[in-house]
């Protein structure tokens, strides 16, 4: 059960390597900044991935955790001096503790309630966050100066791209190993079906327990970086809209698909560039079109651009097959 | 799995298209013929209304010294962009503008959290830049070289004019001071306090309201039960319509001061108040000189639709980007034709007068970057208007 | 503090928390019929007070015929909503993942309604429908009633007696019920479940419909407000147990009470977080509601 990630990842980790080398002092610091953010939106989806898409749990609290994340690590910079390589960490451990706090009722709740649960909590958060204005700056935001990473100052989009690239590549190679791995299929047994999983000897409450844990610390982490990349950070980045944007990212790209997930987040999260320039004149259907979007795809595309794809090799697979039989020869069956 | 390879092919497709170098002039954005200015306000979601009209008046104003011969010699040529009224669209749109359209300087906000969002850079890239309509308080106090603004009146001024007003002409001793539980909120009851603290009056009831208040009876009963002289508003249009009415409701007596936010079209908000008699003894404040209709706004309105016949609502901030354009017109004028960055900024510091669209002159300065500090006081019965007073806020704040 | 204010924040509590359980009742009747919760009772909510107000500003209609008006498109658009799109979500998936695609699909609804909303300059002013019942207020004592509220709540009440007697007495409700607790031995006996579906989906947005005019007449609106309200009604829908009728509205009720009470004792500012306290308060420790009991998934 423990497939190791294989060539996939090793290219991908090369492609990585190969960006950081050529991308920061080479584009415009536009560019070099949706590129940043496609990442930090990368670790959200794939950490929300974890709890919806592998564990099968309905839960809205993800971007709570990804404001905790950002403000530990900002607030421990701009108030106590440390130094992001410690509030980063810190804001994904303090994520980490909140997620499995907030894990410890949910898990007992049923999809729905779960989702209103959490939810709830995710509003009450950013209240928190918004009016809690001797700690957090409250909804005026929060100024972030530049920090340093290892002595080097991270000031312009492009100094940050190696820190952001190279949280994003840990990510993903953690990641593929939990999906590969036996907690990853504990994960799949729950989200399946409860009653075999625990006929299967599984502890569901640990597994459970455990997503959220793990889905909160990555979380934390996109929060951190996030306080890097940004000069100003404010209650609104943490809305129930950004929970919305990363929930749809799962959705488009396919839940439970690393490939896919990544998918997702390039497809909304460019979204809006794209929308930039060819609506021009009719900006104000930008709602709506995005509201058509998660419908349609719910309707035409359930398993998303992953099940898309699953569906199109398939069938290509299969025409290969059958072309092998017309020519000739002995096929085994499918 | 393929998979890998089509992550692998998308990432090499995005390195590749930004290989493109972006070399930069001394000061980009000026040539001899032209000046670029990257222009950006909400133009789609909630707040379109507050942006689109306001940034066409800009353009309007640049237009119009186009038409004249520019300055110097040189055109100004707009680049726009959408904000959102978001910061993280800001951020995405001011980069764009500096680093891909690479403009002179950036002219635009209609949102406070907009304009804050980007001061940082600016500073750092050392580019100018000039709010829209935002109050843009945090960013404005302390000043900061490159950011100018405050055309919409800031949070500062409009919290002090309805204070002074309360005071001097209503004779408030006690006041109730009720406002959006934001950074507006904090801004502008800040300068109140000092305003109150300044003529021996005492806030007797401080009640911030979160923006999308349904029900507004515990606010009103705790100001009832403070028994102040006159109750001031600072809350958005649905708490200001559920303050009027509730003041009406309650048998309440006192006189209302409601500040500009809460009153985006007066007679929408007197219909949607719905009883004539609950505006008994209501004032409301504005930036702007004048009424909508009153005579010293007639030739921006005039003039606006001329140019952009297609607006068939106004929004009443149109007026505000007529004096911020000219404020930057002004500035690259002081800067002389050897157009530099710096010169414009050490130009625009040099700004002084006095537009019949804003209700208080622009004065600019080493230390005041902020343009208006004032705020007509308009009497409002439901049907007639009448500017009864005009105030200036002489920027201090209470802690 | 008077008994006089008290028994002033009690009653306007009670007014605006029956705004609360109508809507909570729209979300109760999708809830019931598909065991899904629609995210997007809210913006539905805010479309139906939208379209009164399309009949009244543009056409001019009165009153009467507006409810009339506003009431057919809503059930239009539900029974299209159903038919058109969650027919087509719940056919492509198998069913343990379907019930997290219908949420999402509600989702989509939420932004689009609003989508379209927007699209109308018209909306971008803060605007409120005409007053319902015209008339000094009310005097209960020192207690103050506006007519208008006396009439949303008698209007409430009535819908949930109706609903209550439909559900329990008539062939319809019962079907309807039928069709959502065992869809496959409704069907075995006879009663079209599509056909159910596209009436829950109908009634539900009539009632979200109704309530928009009944609270746009009262407080002025914006195309976000309905997400406001949305989190509101889940919060009354939760504390009912999101089972029954009465439960919505006790819910409701509480949970208006409790607004004004947080807001009067603690501060304006803490009303906006009160229902998410309240949310997650019962559904920690009394994840059945006050009134519900048992289990509230269906059996497949």
């Amino acid at each position: 059960m423990l497939r190791s990630p294989g060539r996939p990842l090793l290219v991908f980790i090369a492609v990585m390597i190969l960006a950081t080398l050529v991308v920061p002092g080479r584009a415009p610091a536009y560019y070099t900044h949706v590129v940043n953010l496609l990442m930090v939106y990368g670790i959200l989806a794939l950490g929300l991935d974890i709890l919806i898409g592998l564990c099968g749990q309905f839960a809205f609290a993800h971007a709570a955790f990804f404001g905790i994340g950002c403000y530990t690590t900002a607030l421990l910079y701009m108030r106590l001096g440390a130094p992001f390589l410690i509030g980063m960490p810190a804001g994904a451990v303090l994520a980490g503790l909140v997620g499995l706090l907030v894990g410890l009722p949910a898990m007992r709740m049923r999809s729905l309630y779960l989702a209103l649960a959490t939810f709830a909590f995710a509003e009450a958060a950013r209240w928190v966050a918004a009016s809690w204005d001797s700690v957090t700056g409250g909804s005026n935001g929060l100024r972030i100066d530049p920090g340093t990473v290892f002595g080097w100052s991270i000031v312009t989009e492009a100094d940050a791209f190696p820190i952001v690239a190279g949280v994003f590549t840990l990510v993903v190679i953690s990641i593929s190993h939990l999906v590969r791995s036996r907690l990853g299929a504990e994960m799949l047994a729950v989200r399946e079906s409860e009653h075999v999983a625990m006929a299967s000897g599984i502890d569901i409450n640990r597994t459970k327990l455990l997503a959220f844990t793990i889905s909160a610390v990555f979380a934390g982490i996109a929060g951190g970086v996030f306080a890097l990349l940004n000069s100003f950070v404010n209650p609104d980045h943490f809305s129930f809209g950004t929970a919305i944007m990363v929930l749809t990212m799962l959705v488009v790209g396919g839940f439970g698909s690393l490939p896919g997930v990544l998918s997702g987040v390039v497809v909304i999260g460019l979204l809006p560039e794209v929308l930039r320039v060819a609506l021009k004149s009719i900006q104000v259907w930008q709602e709506l079109i995005y509201g058509g979007i998660l419908m349609a795809t719910m309707m035409f595309m359930p398993l998303g651009l992953a099940g898309l794809s699953r569906q199109m090799l398939g069938k290509a697979r299969r025409a290969n097959r059958a072309l092998d039989a017309t020519l000739g020869g002995t096929e085994t069956p499918p | 799995m393929k998979y890998g390879i089509l992550l692998a092919a998308v990432a090499l497709a995005l390195t590749s298209a930004m290989a493109s170098s972006a070399s930069r002039a001394a000061d980009p954005g000026v040539t001899d013929d032209e000046i670029v200015i990257g222009m950006f306000a909400p133009l789609s979601g909630p707040l379109a209304a507050f942006g689109t009209d306001t940034l066409n008046a800009a353009r309007m104003v640049y237009d119009e010294v186009n038409k004249k011969g520019g300055i110097y010699g040189r055109k100004i040529r707009t680049i726009v962009e959408d904000d959102k009224c978001n910061p993280a669209e800001t951020n995405a749109v001011a980069l764009k503008l500096v680093t891909v359209d690479n403009v002179f300087m950036l002219h635009g906000g209609s949102c406070t959290s907009a304009a804050v969002t980007i001061q940082s850079y600016v500073t750092r890239m050392k580019v100018p830049f000039m709010m829209l309509n935002a109050s843009g308080d945090p960013a404005l106090f302390p000043p900061t070289r490159y950011v100018f603004g405050g055309f919409g009146g800031t949070q500062g001024g409009i919290g002090a004019s309805i204070t002074q007003f309360a005071i001097e002409k209503l004779n408030g001793k006690r006041l109730a001071y009720i406002t959006s539980d934001d950074d507006f909120g904090t801004s502008n009851y800040s300068a109140a306090k000092a305003a109150a603290q300044k003529r021996s009056a005492e806030i007797v009831a401080y009640e911030r309201v979160p923006n999308n208040v349904v029900d507004i009876t515990a606010t009103m009963l705790r100001v009832r039960d403070a028994n102040p002289d006159v109750i001031v508003s600072a809350t958005y249009p649905q708490g200001a319509v559920l303050i009027a009415q509730a003041r009406q409701e309650y048998g309440m007596t006192q006189p209302l001061v409601q500040a500009a936010q809460g009153i985006t079209n007066p007679a929408v908000f007197a219909r949607n108040v719905g009883d004539p008699a609950a505006l008994k003894d209501f004032y409301y404040s504005s930036a702007a000189g004048d009424l909508i209709d009153g005579p010293k706004l007639k030739d921006a309105y005039t003039k606006y639709r001329a140019a952009y016949p297609d607006r068939t609502t106004i929004n009443f901030l149109m007026v505000m980007g007529i004096p911020s354009a000219e404020a930057v017109v002004k500035g690259l004028e002081a800067a002389g034709p050897d157009l530099t960055r710096e010169k414009f900024i050490d130009g625009l510091m040099t700004v002084n007068f006095a537009p019949p669209e804003l209700a208080a002159p622009v004065e600019f300065g080493p230390d005041r970057h902020d343009s208006l500090r004032g705020q007509i006081i308009v009497k409002f019965d439901g049907v007639k208007s009448e500017v009864v007073g005009q105030y200036e806020w002489d920027g201090s704040r209470a802690k | 503090m008077s008994a006089a204010t008290l028994l002033q924040i009690l009653s306007s509590g009670v007014v605006t928390g029956g705004i609360y359980a109508l809507v909570a009742l729209s979300l109760l009747i999708v809830f019931k019929s598909t065991e899904i919760v629609n995210f997007g009772g809210g913006d539905v909510l805010m479309f139906g007070a939208y379209v009164a107000m399309l009949c009244q500003d543009y056409f001019g209609l009165g009153y009467g015929p507006t409810f009339l008006v506003t009431s057919c498109v809503m059930f239009a658009l539900g029974a299209a909503f159903e038919t058109g799109v969650l027919r087509t979500v719940r056919g492509a998936l198998s069913p343990s993942r379907v019930l997290v695609s219908l949420v999402i699909t509600t989702i989509g609804l939420a932004y689009a309604l609003r989508g379209v909303v927007r699209l109308f300059s018209y909306t971008d002013e803060v605007r409120r429908l005409p007053v319902l019942v015209r008339g000094p207020p009310l005097f209960l004592g020192p207690v103050v009633l506006q007519r208008q509220d006396v009439v949303i709540v008698a209007v409430t009440l009535s819908l949930v007696a109706a609903l209550f007697a439909f559900f329990r007495y008539t062939w319809l409700g019962k079907a309807l019920r039928a069709a959502s607790v065992n869809p496959r031995a409704a069907e075995l006996i006879g009663i079209k479940v599509a056909r159910m579906r596209l009436f829950s989906w109908g009634l539900a947005f009539v009632i979200a419909g109704i309530g928009g005019i009944l609270i746009g007449g009262k407080i002025p609106i914006t195309p976000d407000f309905g997400t406001q309200i949305a989190f509101l009604a889940f919060a009354a829908a939760t504390i009912g147990g999101f089972q029954s009728l009465p439960g919505c509205i006790m819910g409701g009720i509480l949970l208006g009470v409790i607004q004004n009470m947080v807001g009067f004792f603690v501060s304006s500012a803490s009303i906006a977080v009160a229902p998410f306290i309240v949310i997650m308060l019962v559904l920690v420790f009394l994840p059945q509601g006050l009134l519900g009991g048992g289990s509230a998934l269906k059996k497949v």
